[in-house]
């Protein structure tokens, strides 16, 4: 037990579980025919049937039950503000499943040219009065119930007395705010802060306006726009769901990453020392010491940085967008462009920080300007 | 009554000054509406305090005294001392002295800092502030937080940031 | 005497006082016209349609996310105006009136059922934006009823950050440290954001501790009862107030848009 334990809290650590994550993710939703292949090598397009659901429940149930018999692990899930993130786990692969297992069906309708489930229900009209409104007025009674209960069961938490003079520690934000929180660990305050929230926000509302694939209204489907739903997914899963448990059940005393079965043992000691770029080139690689100028000492970034943007996005433009160039036209296409690559910029950021203890690429503190 | 004939140019020059006047009349009312959330006059603590007699500090040892009070470290070498921010320049959280590690670590986001205030360690962009320290005429020490030094602007050689003793 | 009854209750009902507050005349409605006349003559029912496609009612369809996020946004409404009625917002007694919140009142879970329902209704809005990806009802013609619906995801958290300050405990004060010191990192508005040293004329900064983000939303140099008061005033008035004029817009744009979305 104790082996699996460690084998899992080894498995654990976001260096070792991000790049695995991220590719079992391109293989369960194929964004093409590469990954469609192994897709159905693997039968993991079965597990939107009935059967993968329960295999899907049972595994997330079976590990959580098991988990709770540890007592580090129990800790961290069973505290009250972290129950709700415990449901939400429950609830996003619950209503993933819902919507991938029709999409399924649809996609396999869709095959034999027959119209979606959903068009078959639309063209009978039926009345508000009675049969939505008593729907609606019992999915408000049992809302009210399931919150009365969960009032009367669990009390909301309030912690010590504000005190300016101690953090607690860790100090953590409630988990609706960790997938942010997690982001600052990689990102100066000003992108993590304002600047990436803000792009989240613009990029949100920029989807119906880049979205220029007016098909597929009304339906759960997958296979009529692929590309969309596996961009939406990375950042809704990857990006902001992962991050978030990370944020919640793994970060412990001082920010330092702790397994889900580990001793929140605040006194444990990480070598972090993290090294900006300039520090790289200057010091390490050219032994010599940092230029005064701040151009010249920041210019390899700077330049590393236009090439990720100009660079990158010329790249991608000529291969892999080619047709989706096409598509969406300049204007569409250029804000796409922009919001992905700056939506990449954060897992590669990680990566860098991980494989390199890269603190920043460009680093002005003169000018609080660091990227 | 006579009626004057009110030509398209004169027609256009007034409607474009009556809007003209009405934006910056709006503009002039926004500012305004902004400034208002901007108090002109603060209830805040005093931010200069005494600090004791320079003897009461050991050599090589961060004082946690003032922390909670003032927010601030006294460090004390062996050239003399000076006074840190408690602060983490990071998102403002305060780090934690932790002697064992001879090392300042903030529970927040992890940003760890030397015994100086140099950050070496985590997200924060730069070291800790250091406020001016200097002797008063009773022989005590007076820390003013309204005034601070920053590494990175290289204000740590200013004599004011450091008591030589 | 089930016909008295019958009786009493349907000469009740034709009084001059019960037709003058239902437009119907508040009888059950028995028939389609009755059941169509309900939705038509009744305020509250109004915010619906008369008819609609089947597929809307299926839950497997609408996951019920967007209704139950607005039935929770009313609890938490009802909820919160109770306990503003035992909370007052000072540095002195908002930690105590929180902790007697759960002992000195009946009911004593009113606070549990408003801090749950904040992260319940956050669960709802967040599932509610994901269904409405997943069938891709954000298409023409309603892309601007998502961006209105992206105005409120982002006004729900607005909502449970400034909540999650008042009862002045400490996950509050460093929430507030943390978040307003972001507000100080922001591009030129905030003393510690990238340009805004560029923004000065001589030796005068325009953007410094006393004027800054994140001075407006602390209401000073320091963390203390004016910040309480500001998160109070936003908690409770701005941003209740805002949020229910987009969901105002929200509803009245998901009917005029074409009602829930359909395959042509």
């Amino acid at each position: 037990m104790e082996a699996i334990k460690n084998f899992i809290n080894a498995c654990a650590v976001p260096s070792r579980m991000f790049p695995v994550i991220v590719l079992l993710f391109f293989f369960v939703f194929p964004v093409n025919s590469f990954f469609e292949k192994y897709n159905k090598l693997f039968f993991l397009d079965r597990l939107w049937t009935k059967k993968g659901g329960i295999f899907l429940f049972s595994t997330l149930t079976m590990f959580l039950s098991i988990g709770m018999l540890d007592e580090n692990f129990r800790h961290t899930v069973s505290k009250p503000d972290n129950l709700p993130i415990v449901g939400l786990i429950y609830a996003s692969l619950f209503f993933l499943w819902v919507a991938l297992s029709q999409a399924r069906e649809n996609d396999l309708r869709l095959e034999k040219n027959e119209k979606p489930k959903e068009w078959h229900d639309s063209q009978e009209k039926i009345l508000v009065w009675p049969d939505l409104v008593s729907i609606e007025l019992i999915a408000m009674l049992f809302a009210l119930g399931f919150l009365f209960t969960w009032g009367i069961l669990v009390d909301a938490p309030l912690e010590e007395p504000a005190n300016l003079a101690t953090s607690p520690n860790p100090a953590k934000a409630p988990w609706y705010f960790l997938a942010l929180q997690e982001m600052l660990v990689y990102f100066d305050p000003a992108l993590a802060g304002v600047i990436f929230p803000t792009l989240i926000v613009v990029g949100l509302m920029a989807i119906p306006y880049i979205d220029n694939n007016h098909k597929a209204t009304g339906y759960y489907t997958f296979k009529e726009r692929k590309l969309a739903i596996t961009i939406f997914l990375f950042g809704w899963i990857i990006l902001w769901l992962f991050m978030m448990v990370i944020g919640t059940i793994l970060r412990g005393p001082n920010w330092n990453f702790y397994g889900p079965f580990e001793y929140w043992d605040p006194h444990k000691v990480e070598a972090l020392t993290n090294i900006n770029l300039s520090e790289y080139l200057y010091v390490i690689g050219l032994n010599m010491g940092l230029p005064g100028n701040i151009f010249i000492r920041e210019a390899p970034g700077i330049f590393l940085i236009s090439l990720y943007f100009i660079g990158g996005g010329f790249l991608l433009t000529k291969t892999v967008f080619k047709n989706l160039f096409k598509s969406l036209g300049p204007l569409r296409y250029s804000f796409f462009l922009v919001l992905l690559l700056f939506a990449t910029s954060l897992p590669i950021k990680m990566t860098l920080r991980w494989l390199f203890n890269l603190k920043y690429i460009v680093s002005i503190p003169e000018f609080f300007f660091n990227i | 009554m006579s009626k004057e004939k009110v030509t398209r140019r004169v027609f256009v020059s007034w409607i474009f000054l009556g809007w003209t006047l009405f934006l910056a009349c709006l503009g002039g009312l926004g500012t305004m509406l902004l400034r208002y959330l901007f108090p002109n006059v603060l209830f805040e603590p005093s931010q200069s305090f005494k600090a004791g007699y320079p003897e009461n500090y050991a050599v090589g040892e961060v004082s946690l005294l003032w922390k909670s009070k003032h927010g601030v470290w006294i460090v004390r070498t062996a050239e003399g001392l000076y006074a840190l921010s408690a602060v983490c320049t990071h998102l403002g959280c305060t780090p934690n002295w932790l002697s064992g590690e001879k090392k300042f670590k903030c529970p927040c986001h992890g940003s760890g800092f030397r015994f100086s205030g140099i950050n070496f360690e985590g997200p924060a962009p730069r070291p800790l502030e250091r406020f001016k320290i200097l002797l008063g005429d009773d022989g005590q020490i007076l820390v003013d937080k309204t005034k601070k030094f920053q590494q990175e602007k290289g204000e740590w050689n200013d004599p004011a940031s450091f008591l030589a003793i | 005497m089930l016909d008295k009854l019958k009786k009493l209750l349907e000469n009740i009902r034709q009084t001059q006082f019960v037709r003058s507050i239902f437009r119907m005349g508040g009888g059950f409605p028995r028939d389609v016209r009755q059941r169509m006349f309900v939705m038509l003559n009744n305020f509250f029912m109004h915010l619906h349609p008369v008819r609609i496609p089947k597929h809307a009612i299926k839950i497997k369809y609408t996951w019920c996310m967007g209704g139950l996020s607005f039935f929770i946004f009313l609890v938490l409404a009802v909820t919160g105006m109770l306990l503003m009625f035992y909370y007052r917002p000072t540095v002195e007694f908002a930690y105590g009136d929180v902790m007697d919140m759960n002992e000195q009142v009946p009911l004593g879970i009113m606070r549990e059922i408003h801090r749950w329902g904040a992260h319940l209704m956050i669960i709802t809005v967040w599932l509610h934006m994901f269904r409405v990806f997943m069938t891709g009802s954000y298409k023409p013609p309603r892309e601007f009823n998502w961006v209105i619906g992206v105005i409120l995801l982002l006004l729900t958290m607005l909502l449970s950050f400034t909540g999650y300050l008042l009862p002045w405990d400490q996950l509050a004060i460093w929430g507030i440290s943390v978040g307003s010191n972001m507000a100080a990192a922001s591009p030129f508005a905030g003393t510690e954001g990238p340009g805004a040293s560029l923004l000065k004329i001589g030796s005068i900064n325009f953007v410094h501790k006393g004027a800054d983000a994140r001075f407006v939303l602390i209401a000073g140099r320091f963390i203390g009862e004016a910040a309480l008061v500001r998160f109070y005033v936003l908690h409770c008035v701005v941003l209740p107030f805002t949020i229910m004029i987009f969901m105002a817009v929200h509803f009245w744009r998901v009917r005029k848009d074409g009602g829930i979305s359909k395959p042509l």
